[in-house]
Order: C-alpha cells, then structure tokens, then sequence
C-alpha cells in the first residue's frame, strides 16, 4: 500500500442481545453513556477518524440487532468487514457461550478471504457488575484457542478500557485491510471484486 | 433419501464436502462434513436434485448445546422450504430451485443460488476442488459465465426441462430460423444482456411475420391487437439513454397527477356515540372505519374504539354480550398469567426456550420507551406490566414467543389503555396483522421488503433506480419502518394517529408500504442529488427518526394510492400488492417468484396489462 489515500475501515460489533454493543459504540465514539438506549432494529453505524501509526483513518462502525433470527439480514452488512469485535456480558454466561456460534456465522456470511487469518477482537463487557461469572482466565483461552485473538474487559458505562480496545480494533482492522490490498496486487484480476463490492467510491466521501 | 421409495441415480458423489451454509432448518449440521450428490430420480419428471448427506450424525456435544434450542423452534415455524425439504433428513435441493451458481477458493467453494440471487447451500471442498461436481453440472445444464463476476454461472436452462422443451417447440412451429434451438439461446442470451434492444428486435421479427410474411397466418384477433398495441406504444413513447457500454430503450410511463387528499377531524365522542344502536351495536363498521382512515381518532374515546379496531371487542356485540366477552378474556389471562407465575425453578431450569424468551424480555422491557413518563424511572410499575404482559403473550403463544420489536408494539397500546387485560388482549390483535414480520426465517420481512421494491419501482421509477445502483434495491434501509410500523420514527402521540389509520386497513391492502414510499419520495432529492451510496442511504433513513410529520406524509400516502389504481399501466404484481382483483386471466403472477428485474420490467412496460405482462413472464421465466 503505497497510497496515502483516506483509509476506511469496516469494523462489525457483533453479540447477543443486550451485551451492550450499542453503548460501547457510543461511549468509543461520542464518549457517553444511557441506560436508555433501545434494543437496535435493523443497523445503524457511527463513524470516528482516529489516528492508528501516524495514519488517519476513519473507523465506520457497524451496530446490529443481537437477536439470532434477525441475523439473515446481517449479510449485507457484514460484507466487507475489516475486523469483527466479539462481544459478551462476563455476568452472563450465556453470552460467553453464543461466542463460537457469533464467530462461525460471520465467518459464513461475510466470507472473508483466508477465515483463519481474520481479525477479531473479544470484549467482555459490563466487568463493572457483580456478579461475574466469567473470569478472565477463561475467556482468554477461548481466545487463544482462536488463534490468539486480542481480548479486553470493559465497562461502556465507565468508559474503562474502550478506548483501548478500539485502538486495537482499529490496528487490526488496519493490517487485515494492508494484506488483502497486498493480496489482490498479486492477484489482479480480482481487484474489481472487492473494489466495487466493499469500498466504492462513496467509501470515501462516507462522512455520514 | 432413505425414506424416499422412488428410484435414483447419483450421476455424480464426492465426499469431503463440508456444509458452509443452508437454509434455516439445517442449522445444525452446518460445518458438519458429508458427502455431495447430484441424483437423478427415475421418474416421469427426472427430478435432479443436490443432495448433500453429513458423515455420521454425532453432533459435537458444544454445538448441541448452542443449536439445539434454536432448530426445534426452526423445525415448527419453517415457511420457505419446500415439503420434501423439510421432511428429508439430509439437505436436497431441487435443480429447478438452481439458478446460478458460484464457484471460488480455488474452485474449493460452491455456493448455490436461487432466482433471487439467494443462497440456498454453500459447500466447501476440504480434500480437493468441485470439477468432478462442475462437470456433472454443465453435462445436464446449460451454464454461461456471468458478465460482472466470472465466477458466477447463470443456469440458463436444464437441458430437459419441459419449459425450455415447450418453447423450443413454439418457435419451432413458428419456422422463423433455420437452426430454432440456436436463435433461442442466442435470443435468451442477448436478452439477458440488453434486454430492450432484444425485445425490440424480436418484436420487429414477429412483425415481419404478421404483417409481411409470405402466407396468411391464422391469428387471434386479439393476439393481433396486443402486438399492434404494443408496438404503437413504444414507437409513441420512448426515450433513449446510455447505460454502461449498451444503450437503453427506456420508457417510463406517467403516474395521474397527483391529488390533495387533506386530512379530515378526527372521530369524535358525538360521531362514536351516533354510531352505535341502542343496545351497543356499532351497525355501520365501513363507514367508522373511513372516518378513522381519513382523520383517526378523537383522544377521548380512543381508549374504547382501538379494542375494536384490535379485534378484542367484537363490533356487532350488544353491552351485555360486551360484558361476557371482557369477563371472560379476564378469565382466559390470568390463566395463561398464571401458567407462567407458577413455574417452579426446577421447570425452569429444564425449559431453556423458556428461559430463552423470558431473558429476552427482562432485557427488553427495560429499553422500551423509558424516556415517557408512562415507564421513565427505576422501578417502575409500569415496566413491569409491560414485562407480564409480554411473559404471558409467551404462553398464549409459544412458537413465537418473544422476538425483538414487540415491546414496541405493545407500549403505545400500555400506555393507551392502561390496563393490563385489556392491554394484552389488543396486542394479542396487533400481533395477529404482524406477526409474519417475526418469523424465524425472516420471510415476512423479506416479501415486504421486495414488495416495496416493486411498489417503488412503480411509483418512483427514478428512485427506485437510483437505489438499485447504489446497492440499496434490498430496501433494507426501510427494515426498522417495517419491523415496528414505524414506531422508532414518531413520538407517542403520532405513532398511536399513524397505528389507528393502519388498523382499519384502508383504502387498500399493504398501505403501510405506500406510507415507506411516501417517506422516500420526501427524501429523494436528497438522497439522489447527495449521490447517497447504501452507507449514507441507511444513515440518512435512521436519523429521519422524530423528523416525519405524521399527517403530510398520510396525506401523500393516500394520494399515492390515488394515483396508482388510476394508472392506466397498473401491473397484476402492483394489483397484488395492494389487494386488488388481477386481471390477467391466464396465468396467475406470483410475485414472489418474481426477481426484482422482472417485476421492474413488466412495471415499467407501457400499456402492461395482463396478456402482456404474461407474455414479458412467459420470456422472463424461461431464460432466469
């Protein structure tokens, strides 16, 4: 990538319902917290230029709804991600466990070019709420059964911890978008798939 | 497979085959190894079908643990697979369901689509590649490479499918071309690539044969008349523009102007009271219904009247038998309250769709609406209420149990009545227009969603174009109107004047739609002059929420509706849609069956009426 072109990055926050992806996007990009956010229909994204290795890059960060069945509709959105952040509720062990299924179904649907070599990043949120029933140690090794995954504890509601977990959110995304461009100068001809498929020409004026 | 007693052939197997996706109901053997056959059935139709069969049916016991719940409520609520579908053990796609396919990883991946560009399985080739299957496939179809991805392959048609057989026939018997099979395929494969230019082309022949050809040809009357319309219409009205590398005879013909409708009073405490007989009776149901349609309802009586327009009360019902009725849905509740309530722990530990649904609604009931008055605060009794009400909605109804959007559906309905009977009883009615938004497998919504593709493609050709171009054909953007009737996007007062006006389900079927499109058109300039792609679309259409005037966009809605029964090129599909006789009296139009290329097609034809639009379908059908 020899270009100094306007990088966006794709990031999808995906977990069970009410783990709270929503207020994490929200405290990460407007720096503030509600318990009154509504349950998310459909999707929404909020986008945040950050600095990642001296480069400006725009994050643009996609929120969906956590219930299962809505999940058919994620497809379209799930295209052209550049890194999949994990969420569960360490007070919750239900959400620990829906993890795997979160992984393999985004695996599915976005069909990323090398699976075992995608990023993603697991947060355990809500570490401000007792009790917990899921420690640190546990969801570490689910991580590193997935071939190292960065994990972080956070808490929307304190804002502990989710600046640096975007920050390493947005580095991986970074990378991973680095290798595929690498990728696809060896392969030319298919160029033109991603190109207009993930990031037209509207990527970049994305200010939305 | 094994059950079925008719005889087949496998004409091709390769094991090693890992299921990467299918539809709903076999959830629980994606990423499961099996093998892939192609097998043809020995009888009369020589049915093929894909069938694919996992290895050994031990289930990693993690995975049980995640999966299992889920596919049971899968199993019961299936809408979109076929019957055989769903009684095979294993997975088996008819090949008529095929309609492209995509080959990629090194020929390592196969994904299967249907006619909508769907996926209907996905397989991954863990120990070599798909040639074996490839060829199989291109022995008994006939494939061409898709323009825009070349690892997609169009099926153009199974070389022994009756249709392709009938219409070989047809223009056989036409004698127009010396090599028939040839011209077809070629014709199919232009008009699958400059659609217009084709039918130009091919209506001109036909032209010649009519009206020049060297001996009388016997010929309907009225299959004269169709060509001779057809041909004036486009000669009268067409416009030409560049699209890409081909050039677009394009015709759009014009909606009537459209008219105000303003909106009326609302349905006030005199008018109701008028309305009923002395005993109660409300006699004349249609005309209560306009009144509400063209003002909705005055805030003093809509306590009473949204319980008939929910069906709880019963509109012919006298004060006594009211009475009864309201006696005895009390009764009927707390039952059903009570089967929940008395749940021991043990129960419930043993019941985790139950356990399921009720975390769900814990979670949800605590983010509904919490910034009204009605539920604001911690420890509200409304939230509460509003958590019963939705537990023993749970029991009413268990298949579909608790799904995302409810709580919307009910708070306004809470907040209204105040009344936790009464409460749950309309919504119970709410529940009954909508509940297809909630299935499982999302086809409510998605028949929706192309439903208003095609309303769109109708009423605003231009937009609807726009949209499709910039990858938001899907109308995905429209989800959230859909899902909760536009509850996220209007405060209290204007959601309950919008519900009640949709309830009595004038002046047509389906006009919640039209609502969508009168929204969009509102936001069309913006949206096209900002040259919007699907991110932005999707922005814009979120932040409308609290932004829309309730009784203008009513209004525009309502002369939409106007303006598009009194089009003179009214299509069968827009007739379905919005509940209207067809008339096409041939073939019925199953406009779910149509692709949104088709639908656009025969809408945006001139003078469509039935015989044409069936003659654009019997071409469309047979080269998609």
């Amino acid at each position: 990538m020899a270009t100094r072109k306007k990088v966006l990055l794709k990031v999808i926050i995906l977990g069970d319902s009410g783990v709270g992806k929503t207020s994490l996007m929200n405290q990460y990009v407007n720096k503030k917290f509600s318990n009154q956010y509504k349950a998310t229909i459909g999707a929404d994204f909020l986008t945040k230029e950050v600095i990642v290795d001296d480069r400006i890059v725009t994050m643009q960060i996609w929120d969906t709804a956590g219930q299962e069945r809505f999940q058919s509709l994620g497809v379209a959105f799930y295209r052209g991600a550049d890194c999949c952040v994990l969420v569960f509720d360490v007070t919750a062990p239900n959400t620990f466990k829906s993890l795997d299924s979160w992984r393999d179904e985004f695996l599915i649907q976005a069909s990323p070019r090398e699976p075992e070599n995608f990023p993603f990043v697991l947060l355990g949120n809500k570490v401000d709420l007792e009790p917990r029933a899921i420690s640190s140690k546990r969801a570490q090794q689910w991580c590193q059964s997935k071939n190292g995954i960065p994990y972080f504890e956070t808490s929307a509601k304190e804002a502990l911890n989710v600046e640096q977990a975007f920050q390493s959110i947005a580095r991986n995304a970074l990378t991973q978008q680095n290798q595929t461009v690498d990728l696809y100068n060896e392969f030319p001809d298919q160029i033109k798939l991603t190109n207009t498929t993930n990031r037209n020409s509207n990527g970049d004026s994305c200010a939305c | 497979m094994e059950e079925s007693a008719e005889e087949s052939m496998d004409l091709c197997c390769q094991d090693g085959v890992l299921l990467t996706s299918a539809p709903a109901a076999y959830m629980n053997y994606i990423n499961t190894v099996g093998t892939l056959f192609i097998v043809e059935y020995l009888n009369s139709n020589r049915t093929r079908c894909i069938e694919w069969k996992p290895n050994d049916v031990t289930i990693d016991s993690e995975m049980q643990d995640q999966e299992w719940a889920m596919v049971n409520t899968v199993e019961r609520r299936t809408r979109t697979f076929s019957e055989t579908c769903s009684r095979s053990k294993y997975l088996k796609v008819n090949m008529i369901e095929v309609k492209s396919f995509r080959v990629s990883r090194n020929k390592q991946k196969l994904a299967f689509m249907d006619g909508k560009g769907e996926s209907l399985c996905n397989f991954l080739f863990q120990h070599s590649n798909c040639d074996l299957l490839l060829a199989t496939l291109k022995g008994i179809l006939r494939t061409a490479p898709s323009r825009r991805d070349k690892h997609l392959h169009i099926i153009l048609d199974d070389l022994q499918n009756p249709e392709t057989q009938q219409l070989n026939k047809s223009f056989a018997e036409l004698n127009l071309f010396q090599d028939p099979s040839d011209y077809v395929w070629g014709f199919v494969r232009n008009f699958h690539n400059k659609p217009y230019e084709t039918a130009m082309e091919a209506f001109a022949k036909i032209t010649d044969i009519v009206y020049r050809g060297p001996e009388h040809r016997i010929m309907d009357d009225e299959v004269h008349d169709i060509l001779n319309r057809s041909l004036e219409a486009i000669e009268n009205s067409t416009t030409t523009h560049t699209h890409d590398e081909y050039e677009v005879i394009a015709h759009v013909p014009k909606l009537p102007d459209r008219k105000d409708y303003p909106r009326g009073r609302p349905l006030s405490a005199d008018q109701w009271k008028g309305l009923k007989d002395p005993e109660g009776r409300v006699e004349d149901v249609e005309s209560v219904k306009l009144m509400i349609f063209r003002g909705g309802i005055s805030p003093e009586i809509r306590k009473e009247v949204w319980k008939y327009l929910l069906d709880y009360y019963i509109w012919d019902n006298t004060n006594t038998q009211r009475q009864n009725l309201i006696k005895q849905r009390h009764d009927e509740y707390n039952v059903m309250k009570l089967q929940w309530r008395s749940m021991t722990h043990i129960q419930e530990d043993n019941f985790s769709d139950y356990r399921e649904r009720k975390s769900l609604i814990e979670k949800d009931v605590k983010r509904t609406d919490r910034t009204i008055d009605y539920f604001e605060g911690d420890q509200n009794p409304n939230v509460l209420v509003l958590y019963d009400i939705l537990m023993t909605y749970v029991m009413y109804n268990f298949d579909l149990g608790y799904v995302q959007g409810m709580s919307d559906l009910l708070s306004p309905i809470l907040y209204l009545l105040d009344n936790e009977v009464d409460a749950f009883w309309c919504f119970v009615g709410f529940m009954n227009k909508v509940s297809s938004n909630f299935d499982m497998d999302q086809a409510g919504m998605k028949e929706q969603l192309q439903h208003l593709n095609m309303l769109l493609a109708f009423v605003e050709p231009e937009l609807a174009n726009y949209l499709k171009k910039h990858e938001s054909g899907n109308m995905f953007f429209c989800f959230r109107w859909l899902l909760v009737w536009f509850k996220r996007e209007f405060n209290m007062e204007d959601i309950m004047r919008l519900w009640e006006v949709l309830w009595t389900g004038l002046p047509c079927q389906n006009f919640h739609l039209l609502i969508c499109i009168a929204i969009l058109e509102t936001e069309k300039e913006i949206l096209m002059e900002n040259n919007y792609g699907f991110c932005e679309i999707l922005k814009h259409i979120n932040d409308l929420s609290g932004n829309i005037d309730v009784a203008t966009i009513l209004s525009k809605a309502e002369g939409m509706y106007h303006q598009i029964i009194e089009a003179d090129h009214l299509t069968d599909s827009v007739r379905l849609i919005i509940g209207l006789p067809i008339l096409g009296n041939t073939v019925m139009i199953d406009s779910k069956e149509a692709s949104p290329d088709i639908s656009e097609l025969a809408s945006s034809s001139q003078g469509a009426d039935g015989e044409e639009v069936c003659y654009e379908r019997a071409i469309s059908n047979s080269f998609l």
